[in-house]
């Protein structure tokens, strides 16, 4: 009965009441930090920390609502082939937004941690920072960083874009919901996709097609922009 | 549904071949949402068989990312000594390539 925390059971029921509980505040109080992920997130780890447990043991049973991101990104097709008319209209400025946003993001992660006089080995794990995890490890292999860094920065740096992006970027005068989207999925990859989701279809279509095309991007170019900076 | 939920998770699975037999440093998941949107327009598959189970993953994306966001606890060793320049540079560089994409495509793109 004590080990009942080590069983998969645990890890899923305590994500989903944790999320349950986020969505019920969340849909209550309009405020910027009650954001479903960043509340559900504080409430496991405060659960957690308080009960002494391992998030090895919380993982036992959360890997599998993790594991079930990958058919959700391939979900996201689905959505592209049935938006696809109305992206292509636009499909010009939108790859360009998307590329030069994502060159952007590589040169001025870079350039600000050296200017704040950051190590070499977290630069290089810094670098591919706006785009989705498994291709943010292999660009952190190739290009000589620590892998284990660069998980945890892409997936702060997707709950940041996901809790502030939209309020940030209508505070910047952007209020076009499919520049939105467009923007969060290029800076904040899969995370703030969800996020644009929930600004409607047509955005969260504009978000998984920046991601895309940005993971592809940033694999590209971040070795060549890391070399010329360091 | 159950067809839907099979279909996705053929393209997931032949995403995640088609990177292991390149042996390019990309996602899988990724190479199977492109496929499927090919195959789509190829009417290899019908959009009404896939849709319903693809709609019910994208409803939950946000909930799939929480237990990778729990994992940052594991990281208050490494945030605690060089917090300062990840923090700003990353929240810096966020902001910026929000507003860069936002505003290219606010200013180019068509309205809807």
């Amino acid at each position: 009965m004590n080990e009942i925390y080590l069983q998969p059971l645990f890890g899923i029921f305590i994500t989903l009441a944790a999320f349950q509980l986020s969505q019920i505040i969340g849909g209550k109080w309009k405020f910027v930090l009650f954001n479903p992920v960043l509340l559900s997130v504080v409430f496991i780890m405060c659960f957690l920390v308080l009960f002494k447990i391992d998030f090895e043991a919380y993982n036992v049973g959360g890997q599998y609502l993790g594991f079930l991101l990958g058919p959700t990104v391939v979900a996201l097709g689905v959505l592209f082939y049935e938006k696809y008319d109305k992206i292509r209209e636009n499909i010009i400025p939108f790859v360009s937004a998307v590329v030069i946003g994502g060159i952007m993001s590589v040169i001025s992660v870079c350039t600000i941690a050296i200017t704040l006089g950051a190590s070499e080995p977290i630069i290089r794990s810094i670098a591919p920072k706006s785009v989705t995890t498994p291709i943010a490890l292999e660009i952190t292999k190739i290009i000589g960083g620590v892998p284990y860094i660069s998980a945890g920065i892409v997936i702060a740096v997707g709950i940041f874009g996901n809790a502030f992006g939209p309020v940030i970027l209508r505070a910047l005068g952007i209020k076009n919901k499919n520049a939105i989207g467009a923007a969060l999925g290029t800076a904040a990859h899969g995370i703030g996709t969800a996020r644009a989701l929930e600004e409607g279809k047509l955005p969260g279509a504009y978000a998984g097609l920046a991601m895309c095309i940005n993971g592809l991007l940033t694999a590209i170019i971040t070795p060549h922009i890391v070399n010329l900076v360091i | 549904m159950l067809k839907g939920v099979l279909y996705i998770f053929l393209f997931l699975v032949l995403g995640e071949v088609l990177v292991f037999l390149c042996n390019v440093p990309f996602a899988g998941n990724i190479v199977g949402m492109v496929v499927i949107f090919i195959a789509l327009k190829l009417k290899l598959i019908k959009l009404n068989d896939v849709k319903p189970a693809s709609d019910q993953f994208i409803k939950y994306m946000v909930l799939f990312f929480v237990p990778y966001g729990v994992g940052l606890m594991t990281f208050y060793d490494i945030l605690k000594i060089h917090w300062l320049a990840i923090v700003v540079s990353t929240v810096v560089s966020t902001i910026l390539t929000l507003y860069i994409t936002g505003i290219i495509l606010q200013k180019f793109g068509k309205d809807e």
